[in-house]
């Protein structure tokens, strides 16, 4: 009794919804014996790692299906010792390595090598070669990317990877030029609404063409979150009609708040508050970006037009800056203290 | 010059020159009189020709001069200056006291009038009970340093005015809290007064002491009284208005000194002063105000952090005075309150460097209180109480600017001057003293010699230590001063006088076995333990001590290697044993058969270190049963380390001696080095060095090498350099650059002092800053009002805020991958200083700690649960972490954690399978709730006691699927050879048999053993778990273990 996201997902390339011509490449490339390094992205929410397993399922049967979680221990150069989980089946490993952090090239130097090295024994594989999938490859550090650009050379009998990432803007050139780019992008909301339609039908729940289409703007083409937002209302709700709220999670509803509190005050005082706020945000894993950018998107959405260029200018500019900086709160806040800045000597008409 | 002459300062010389002139002509007109006293002036002394013009002339007359008129000068200065001080002593009988004194130099006519002003004051005593204003009298006198009847007279009005505001404002509070009195109003008074005394007396008077405006003033003051009489007095009926309720008071009190005005003058003239007018027209004329009434009723509850507070609101607005060298002599200062410009600290570093003093609190002794707005509401009292002058801080520079150097020849300075000479002169004794002493020492040592010379016997170095004892000029200060006598030792003459006690009576407390305490609780303990600062003497009192005492010394030191070892068997041949040296003294040395006795001194015992293993223990052990006495010494007695010496040493804490107790010794010693420092650099340097006798020596030895004498900046610079240095607290660190002090355009402190704060602690110093850069009242924005004020706050906020961003970026190059230390200043002005210099102002409150530091940790806890809480969803999801905290944390918490709120214990079966479904564990259900924020806050999440017991305890009866197993083996980054983990995918792939083979095989047992989750309650594997694990010894470390999946129930995806 999982939710409805992981209770209906799509197991073959052919169950798939939409993209289907997206789902035809990935079939005749499983089909043609030659299956190259694979470059993955698209948003989040769009059915990259559906689509991967499917693929997966294309090119070695249900034998991939078979997964299981375990457990490594890395020492790096410093004695420090990293626990690594590592999902896999015979014929694929999936990896995470952003989950060690800026260690991630001691778990891809030393388990894409061991992978690597050795040659399927399973005789009756439809393929020689293992696939390692790479979630989150943009967040690789360089030294990891640049660790994995010789062993996709020089491996690549024994080994293919994907890569999964949600742009290839991190994504260093020399990987990308040895790896099939290919993007899923997000589901239409239309798409979404057929797929929300269709998972209604299957849970026999009586619902309404009006709410599903709001939850599929709401979702911001997010077919994951479409489903849960739906598979939400309806645990909410007894009965649901085309007006039911359509509960915001709890960070959203957070940062509204706090979003409301500039608004309605702006000083120093408030300031401190916003960064308690802001603290209980980033202290219960919401990244700073979508803490930024949330935020920005309430502010805009209420402030005076001529303001929106200068809130939109600033929240960008300090986004720029929790990239390149180490403390996310100090930048955080000085978005805060800019906005609270420029939107009072909007309202006051003058300027210092 | 003006009337002011008159009423106020009167020409130094002229009382023996023309006594009773100026009284005549004081009923005059103005005109005459301005030639009358200019003329008397002229008549007095050529010095005091030059008295318009202040400065110059002052400054040479009150240095000795031989003329014989100067002594006649002198002679009279010292009897106003006994008198005086007799006054001061007692101020309630002194007017009686002072008079006969009086008497005696001049004629009778103060006499009767003093008289007379006695009774009336008396009256009033009675009838309103205003003793005060009698005292008041006294001490203003004393403290105007001028004139004394000229002062009482004046100081008198004034001591009332000042008396008739305290009772206004006591009747009516809130009363014109900090009025100024306008000079130029106070002048015309004068005028006023004077032609109609009669009927308006009490007003005269109590407007008299106002008579010295400021010489802008004199001007108007020229003009005819009649026409300015009708200004005058529409003006001084208002003043009069405003202090209705004071007014019959003062009436009354004031009528007195009324009768005495007439004769003063005359006094004035006759009285043998020394002072100058113009002396006295700076003290009037300088703009008092009055003290707020200490609040009545419940006193303020103490407002934590309020002393930090004490910053000045808009400072560095004014421009600091500059005067005369020494200008405040003998004057003494009390800062209260927040005041304009000056922060508490300039105030008494301004003071200090023109030979000012500066006392904490007011007292009857205080010349001036400079006050602030909010005030301490004791201080008040006592200024209210001793009627103590107040001026602001305006007051204040116009004291330095215009008092001629070293005080002008003011009374107080006169005094300062007396006091200098009698400190000279003692210290000039003392010099004797020392000189006395190093000859004696001399002539011991020739005699030594002579004797060792005479009879050639063995010339032995060690049998002649004279040479190494006997102070010769080559000696460091420190030891050619070293006390000889306790009472050349500065401060902690009781804390001595304990050791000296205890050490005496020693022997008889021995005799008791320890067992009476004695008078002081001394007599139980066996050893003593002196504590305190460095450099203030410990050592020496101890050595001294000891001497004096009759005992020879073994000293052990940090020198000495003091582990336990050495500690028992170094001292164990010290412990019971006399001394020798009385049998076999020296050559040319009696023989003391009483000298054998032994004390222990163990110096620097928390010097104790690492290489001292079992010292502290050993010597407590030692100071348990030894025969002889111990001194042990340290620096801090309260450090855990010295936690054995509880209870069995006799604690003598000894503390910093004060200023003026080091003062005299050194300046015995500045003396005979021939240096020449003034008192006030001295006590500068004392101060600098927080009264490290040590120290200042040193310094003083050093200064002598290249100067003869230091000036206060000198000194000033001195005692920087010389400064040690202390770490400050990241609170403190804060504090500083936070304070408004430190970015005033007066600040002394350049951007390399500020970058210096942030390196005190680099690591907090930015972190603390950006905690509490918003709980300050920026200075900057001070300036402003309403609206602007609140733009021009958030336009500092965000200037700070934007500069702390940039900060982190610096940061980044520093700790990040490029580790580019040398950026370090650069990060220090970015997040430190330049946010400082926008944000800088009063913090309300105290600074807190800061806050990244535990949010940082609870972050790192935080994402370790939603990496577990992925890890174990993973089979299930294909969400990263963020994806699986931002958008199935939100649902699983509504079909969780709300559910089981909602619906209680009903729920908890379904709960579980959906939980199960997920590999989620009961930890990951408290991860669950911890990770809630906003709606579904922890605090929010309020389970039934009832349903998390049943939730716990059918989640632990029940069996739960396992996704995943933990590995044992740690593959380390190079070195051995691991073998590959493809014997996981052979094994995994037939996942069934998996449970089959954690029976049969040995190897995979020790998985089991380390795996955290065995310890889960499982039907299956618990028995298999406890049968392995016997086995589990066997298990070889080095090879790899294939990991199992134990997947009973994740085979239902399949």
């Amino acid at each position: 009794m999982a939710l409805l996201v992981d209770k209906l997902r799509p197991r073959t390339l052919d169950a798939l919804s939409y993209h289907p011509e997206l789902s035809d490449r990935l079939r005749s490339l499983a089909r043609s014996g030659d299956f190259p390094h694979l470059l993955v992205y698209g948003p989040s929410g769009a059915g990259k790692k559906t689509r991967v397993i499917a693929t997966l399922k294309e090119l070695y049967g249900p034998g991939v299906e078979k997964i299981k979680i375990d457990a490594r221990v890395f020492q790096t150069t410093s004695n420090r010792k990293l626990e690594f989980n590592i999902v896999s089946s015979v014929y694929h490993l999936e990896i995470t390595p952003a989950d060690v952090g800026t260690y991630d090239r001691v778990v891809v130097q030393e388990l894409l090598k061991e992978v690597a090295q050795t040659q399927q024994v399973d005789l009756g594989a439809k393929q020689r070669f293992k696939v390692v999938v790479i979630n989150e490859a943009d967040h690789l550090t360089r030294d990891a990317q640049a660790a994995l650009r010789r062993t996709m050379e020089k491996y690549s009998p024994n080994l293919r990877l994907i890569l999964l990432a949600n742009s290839t803007s991190n994504i260093i050139a020399p990987i990308r030029s040895r790896t099939l780019l290919v993007r899923v992008a997000a589901p239409t909301e239309s798409d979404i609404c057929s797929a929300l339609h269709l998972a209604g039908k299957k849970e026999g729940w009586t619902e309404s063409e009006v709410l599903n289409k709001r939850i599929a703007k709401e979702s911001g083409r997010n077919l994951r979150r479409a489903l849960l937002m739906f598979e939400s209302i309806y645990a909410q709700n007894e009965k649901v009609t085309d007006k039911t709220l359509i509960p915001p999670p709890d960070w959203e509803a957070l940062v509204t708040l706090t979003a409301d509190e500039i608004l309605a005050e702006r000083s120093p005082a408030r300031l401190l508050h916003v960064r308690a706020r802001l603290y209980d945000l980033l202290t219960h894993c919401i990244p700073p970006t979508t803490i930024l950018k949330t935020l920005t998107f309430k502010l805009v959405a209420r402030v005076d037009d001529a303001l929106k260029s200068d809130v939109i200018k600033w929240s960008a500019f300090y986004e720029h800056r929790i990239k390149l900086g180490s403390k996310v709160i100090f930048h955080l806040e000085a978005f805060v203290a800019k906005f609270m800045r420029i939107y009072e000597s909007y309202l006051m008409g003058m300027d210092f | 010059m003006d009337i002011r002459n008159f009423f106020g300062g009167k020409p130094s010389q002229s009382s023996s020159d023309a006594p009773a002139k100026p009284a005549a002509k004081k009923e005059d007109s103005s005109a005459t009189r301005k030639r009358r006293s200019r003329k008397v002036v002229d008549d007095s002394d050529d010095d005091e020709d030059v008295a318009p013009v202040k400065a110059p002339a002052t400054k040479a007359k009150p240095k000795s001069q031989p003329k014989p008129e100067e002594a006649k000068e002198e002679a009279t200065t010292s009897s106003e200056y006994f008198a005086s001080s007799k006054k001061k002593a007692r101020p309630a009988k002194t007017i009686e006291k002072a008079q006969p004194d009086k008497a005696n130099t001049v004629a009778e006519s103060p006499k009767p009038k003093k008289t007379a002003e006695e009774p009336a004051t008396k009256g009033r005593n009675t009838t309103r009970g205003s003793t005060k204003q009698a005292t008041k009298i006294v001490e203003d006198e004393n403290l105007g340093a001028d004139d004394i009847f000229a002062t009482e007279y004046g100081k008198a009005g004034k001591g009332e005015d000042a008396y008739v505001a305290g009772d206004d404002s006591d009747e009516d509070d809130g009363f014109e809290m900090l009025e100024v009195r306008p000079a130029a109003a106070a002048a015309k008074r004068i005028q006023k007064k004077q032609s109609s005394r009669n009927d308006d007396d009490d007003v005269v008077m109590e407007d008299l002491p106002k008579i010295p405006a400021s010489k802008a003033r004199t001007g108007r003051k020229r003009k005819s009284e009649a026409l300015i009489d009708e200004d005058e007095d529409s003006d001084h009926q208002e003043l009069k208005k405003e202090t209705k309720k004071a007014a019959p008071k003062a009436k009354a009190a004031t009528s007195p000194a009324a009768k005495k005005q007439k004769a003063t003058p005359k006094n004035a003239k006759k009285e043998d002063k020394p002072e100058s007018k113009e002396l006295q027209d700076i003290f009037d004329s300088i703009p008092t105000i009055e003290a707020p009434e200490p609040p009545q009723g419940e006193p303020k509850k103490f407002k934590f952090g309020a002393q930090q507070s004490r910053d000045p609101a808009v400072s560095g607005t004014k421009e600091m005075p500059v005067g005369q060298e020494n200008c405040l002599a003998g004057l003494s200062f009390v800062f209260t309150g927040v005041l304009e410009s000056l922060g508490r600290e300039e105030g008494a570093q301004l003071v200090k460097k023109y030979g000012g003093k500066v006392v904490g609190a007011p007292s009857s002794k205080t010349s001036y209180v400079v006050l602030g707005g909010d005030a301490g509401p004791k201080k008040l009292e006592t200024i209210a109480k001793h009627k103590i002058k107040t001026i602001n801080e305006d007051g204040l520079f116009e004291l330095i600017r215009r008092l001629p150097a070293n005080g002008g020849d003011g009374k107080a300075a006169e005094k300062y001057a007396e006091k200098l000479k009698a400190d000279e002169a003692k210290v000039r004794a003392m010099a004797a003293e020392i000189d006395a002493e190093e000859k004696k020492r001399e002539a011991e040592k020739r005699k030594t010699a002579a004797i060792s010379q005479g009879p050639k016997t063995t010339a032995n170095a060690s049998q002649t230590p004279p040479s190494s004892q006997v102070i010769s000029s080559s000696d460091l200060w420190t030891t050619k001063y070293a006390p000889t006598s306790t009472s050349m030792i500065c401060g902690n003459k009781t804390a001595v006088e304990k050791v000296q006690t205890w050490l005496r009576n020693w022997h008889a407390n021995a005799q008791a076995d320890f067992k009476k305490g004695g008078k002081d609780g001394s007599g139980i303990y066996r050893a003593v333990i002196i504590h305190g600062p460095p450099g203030i003497g410990k050592t020496t009192a101890a050595h001294l001590v000891a001497k004096l005492e009759g005992y020879d010394i073994v000293e052990t030191n940090a020198s000495d290697t003091r582990s336990k070892k050495l500690v028992e068997s170094s001292t164990l041949g010290v412990l019971d044993t006399t001394s020798l040296q009385g049998y076999f003294a020296g050559q040319g040395k009696q023989v003391e058969s009483g000298k054998k006795k032994l004390v222990l001194i163990m110096d620097e015992v928390d010097g104790m270190s690492a290489g001292d293993r079992g010292g502290v223990g050993a010597v407590a052990a030692i100071v348990k049963k030894s025969k002889i006495p111990i001194i042990l010494i340290c620096n801090e007695r309260k450090l855990p380390k010295m936690k054995p010496f509880d209870f069995i040493t006799y604690d003598v804490p000894f503390r910093r001696p004060t200023a003026e107790q080091i003062r005299a010794r050194l300046s015995t010693i500045c003396f005979r080095e021939g240096l020449k420092i003034p008192p006030p650099v001295l006590d500068g340097l004392i101060e600098g060095t927080h009264a490290d006798i040590r120290q200042v020596i040193n310094m003083l030895s050093t200064a002598r090498l290249d100067q003869k004498g230091l000036n206060y900046e000198e000194g000033k610079q001195m005692s920087k350099s010389w400064e040690k240095h202390l770490i400050l607290k990241p609170w403190d660190i804060v504090g500083k650059i936070l304070s408004a002090q430190m970015f005033s355009p007066s600040s002394t402190s350049t951007l390399n002092d500020k970058v210096e704060l942030y390196f005190n602690d680099h690591e907090f110093s930015y972190l603390m800053l950006q905690e509490n850069y918003l709980r300050t009242k920026p200075a900057l924005a001070g300036k402003y009002q309403g609206k602007e004020q609140r733009l021009k706050s958030l336009e500092l906020m965000d200037n700070a805020a934007s500069s702390i961003s940039d900060g982190d970026l610096v940061d980044r190059m520093i700790h990040g991958t490029q580790q580019q230390w040398s950026l370090m200043p650069t990060h220090a002005i970015f997040s430190f200083v330049r946010p400082a210099s926008f944000q800088y102002g009063n913090m309300s409150e105290r600074p807190a700690f800061t806050s990244w530091l535990g949010n940082n940790s609870k972050h790192g806890k935080l994402s370790r649960y939603v990496k577990e809480l992925q890890g174990h969803m993973r089979l299930r999801t294909t969400g990263n972490r963020d994806e699986i905290r931002q958008q199935y944390m939100p649902l699983l918490q509504e079909k969780v954690v709300r559910r089981m709120m909602d619906e209680g214990k009903d729920c908890v079966d379904s709960v579980i399978d959906l939980m199960d479904s997920y590999y989620l564990t009961r930890e990951d259900f408290d991860s669950m709730v911890e990770l809630g924020v906003g709606p579904m806050d922890e605090s929010k999440v309020k389970l039934e006691t009832q349903t998390k017991a049943t939730f716990t305890r059918l989640y632990n009866s029940r069996s739960h699927p396992m996704p995943f197993m933990k590995a044992s083996n740690v593959i380390a980054p190079k070195g051995k050879k691991e073998m590959p983990d493809i014997e996981d995918a052979i094994e995994a792939s037939d996942g069934e048999e998996v449970v089959e083979d954690v029976k049969n095989e040995d190897e995979e047992v020790l998985d089991l053993k380390k795996d955290k989750y065995v310890s889960l309650p499982k039907k299956k594997k618990a028995p298999a778990k406890s049968k392995k694990t016997k086995k589990a010894d066997d298990d070889d470390e080095e090879e790899e273990k294939p990991k199992k999946a134990r997947k009973s129930r994740a085979k239902a995806k399949a």
